[in-house]
């Protein structure tokens, strides 16, 4: 029984780690035109080392009756105002936290890259 | 004012983190915004300032002093141990009216475009293609600057065209603090701009071929590199056809270039008689672990420009995961003989798809090359005579010696006048070897072995070849840059030192130029 037990534990667990990882996801959209603001140092090792990035990472808590929510591009992170790429991850806990706050807690997490100014 | 924020640092790394490499300041400079500043010739001039009052801070620290734009470079050429200052926030483009064009010009006053030293291909290209123009060449992507471009010989596969510095008609150069230091250089038998245009820039002029086309590509040595002019011209389409055609069919024609005898024949690409047309560009892929009777290639066809065409980006563009790359990585410095397996796994990956048509612009066709992780470059130029001897050679001691994790590919580029052209045959073969960057290992040689072996191996069996500035090479190797250009680069350094003085020739050197023993003062140039 304790057999049983420890092992329906584990199952569970398994289940929990691969939902966990088949429901974090992110998507990209990439402008045609323009160049990226580089940044200042290289430190990071994905598709923004060559980019200076900005990344959000919030819980935005919305009244039941809020439909969409807008982030603005402000000046002090991006100079142009003009984005050259967004990402956006979805995560389990995000979707999950949504669900059981009714959609009053919502869960951001994304990154963005202003455009190079034209000067 | 142009402003410039100083960042005290111990390391710096290129963006295939092929170091990194020790730095004690880095200097990122910002122009002057429009509100302050509106003329265009002000803002440039007024960054020449700042640059100068830069050299002569480095000057009185007794410091070395040198630019870099996007740090695409695989080998320390853009890197200097003292200072390094960063372009790419310096993209000013200026206007080149028919007003300012050399009386004896040879070019369209229409095609003359004058560009800041941080401009990238992409906005060089953006740019022109306003005005309906288009750059003649440029390498396989678009995020390097102009400056740093032509000064490692940056190039594509425009077998009739050349590298990105051959179409470059004109130099403003700062090679000092003061205000005689900024200079406009030109060719003496084909000027392109008066004098009244370098008179805006402030600039004197000289006009001298020996010492343009070693300053071309300058290696970063010849100054600071602060603005380009260049010759574009009509903006047109590229075609673009994927094939697997027979081995030796694909080995025949870069040895011969002879595209019209060819039993290659594309649909649509045959002249009047129909044989086939010559193409813009050709590229052939070659997986050195399989004896495939097929090889990969891609062609290429001029076209005019005409709308509408199909839009040449796929919408959705999927990348494997970083993580298992590094991960193989691992295993194959373990247990080097999977490297082969990997490479066959991952061809679909790194080879473009077979049968794949697109049709676009330059700019389009040679787009975005995102980031992917830590990568190497190998990049030898032979004559496209000896291309398949070379290959045979390379191949067999990769085979042999190695593996390596990297796959090869050549491309085609026509002679430079460049004094330090790699691309100095009348068609030079880049024979490529790209891959994912390892660490040695007991039973994996390390990349420096492999740059060292390439060299040997080359001659051994008495090719002439040169290596790619800006790629990995075993440039510790004795003699190797005399072997390579022989005269040309006597040349090149008395040239320099007849422009530079002694002190700002040691301020503009670095520890890629110590090595290949370049960086000498001729105390009596000519």
């Amino acid at each position: 029984m304790i057999l049983l037990k420890k092992l329906s534990v584990k199952v569970v667990l398994v289940i929990l780690i691969f939902f966990l990882c088949v429901s974090c996801y992110s998507v990209r959209i990439v402008s045609t035109k323009g160049a990226p603001m580089p940044p200042e140092e290289f430190e990071r090792d994905d598709w923004y080392r060559d980019k200076m990035v900005v990344e959000i990472d919030t819980i935005i808590k919305a009244g039941i009756t809020v439909d969409d929510i807008t982030f603005r591009v402000l000046k002090a992170d991006c100079e142009t105002g003009k984005l050259f790429s967004v990402e956006y991850k979805n995560t389990f806990g995000g979707s999950l936290l949504y669900l059981v706050t009714f959609g009053k807690k919502r869960k951001v997490k994304l990154k963005y890259v202003c455009m190079k100014p034209e000067n | 004012m142009a402003t410039t924020t100083v960042f005290n640092k111990t390391e710096w790394d290129t963006l295939h983190k092929n170091g990194p490499f020790p730095l004690k300041q880095l200097y990122i400079t910002r122009l002057e915004g429009k509100a302050n500043l509106p003329s265009t010739i002000d803002r440039y001039n007024d960054v020449a300032l700042e640059i100068q009052r830069l050299m002569q801070d480095s000057k009185a620290h007794n410091e070395g002093f040198r630019a870099y734009g996007s740090r695409w470079s695989m080998s320390s050429i853009a890197h200097q141990h003292d200072r390094v200052h960063q372009n790419n926030l310096m993209n000013l483009d200026i206007n080149i009216f028919p007003v300012d064009v050399h009386p004896q010009s040879i070019y369209d006053a229409s095609n003359l475009y004058f560009f800041q030293c941080g401009n990238t291909i992409k906005e060089i290209s953006q740019k022109l293609e306003e005005h309906g123009k288009s750059l003649k060449t440029t390498g396989a992507s678009n995020g390097q600057t102009i400056a740093g471009c032509i000064s490692t010989g940056v190039h594509g596969s425009a077998l009739d065209v050349g590298a990105v510095q051959d179409y470059v008609v004109g130099l403003n150069l700062i090679i000092g603090p003061r205000p005689e230091d900024i200079i406009y250089l030109e060719r003496q038998s084909k000027p392109a701009t008066n004098n009244a245009f370098a008179q805006k820039l402030n600039a004197r002029v000289i006009r001298d071929d020996g010492l343009f086309n070693a300053a071309l590509v300058g290696l970063g040595s010849f100054g600071f590199i602060h603005g380009i002019a260049l010759e574009a011209e009509d903006l047109f389409l590229l075609k673009r056809y994927v094939k697997k055609i027979d081995k030796q069919v694909a080995l025949q024609l870069s040895k011969t270039m002879d595209f019209k005898n060819s039993t290659v024949i594309i649909p649509g690409e045959v002249d009047a008689q129909g044989k086939p047309l010559r193409p813009y560009h050709y590229k052939v892929f070659m997986n050195p672990y399989t004896n495939d009777k097929e090889y990969v290639v891609e062609v290429m066809y001029k076209k005019p420009y005409q709308l509408p065409y199909p839009d040449p980006f796929s919408t959705i563009q999927k990348s494997i995961y970083k993580d298992l790359i590094y991960l193989l990585i691992k295993i194959s410095e373990k247990f080097p003989a999977s490297i082969p397996w990997f490479i066959k796994r991952l061809e679909t990956q790194i080879l473009p798809a077979v049968n794949e048509e697109t049709i676009g612009t330059l700019y389009e066709t040679f787009w975005d090359a995102a980031y992917q992780g830590p990568a190497f470059a190998c990049s030898v130029g032979i004559d496209a005579k000896d291309s398949v001897k070379a290959l045979e050679v390379i191949s067999k001691m990769t085979k042999k010696e190695g593996p390596i994790p990297g796959i090869f590919a050549m491309r085609f580029v026509k002679q430079s006048e460049a004094t330090l052209a790699f691309t100095k045959f009348p068609i030079t073969c880049m024979l490529e070897i790209d891959g994912i960057l390892w660490n040695k290992s007991q039973s994996l040689m390390s990349l420096e072995d492999y740059g060292k072996r390439m060299i040997e191996v080359l001659q051994e069996h008495h090719i002439p070849f040169t290596l790619h500035w800006g790629k990995n090479a075993k440039w510790a190797f004795p003699n190797l840059v005399n072997h390579m250009y022989g005269d040309q680069a006597k040349i090149w350094k008395k040239y320099r030192s007849s422009l530079l003085s002694e002190d700002m020739a040691k301020l503009f050197s670095n520890d890629f130029l110590d090595t290949i023993g370049l960086s000498d003062f001729d105390q009596e140039p000519f």
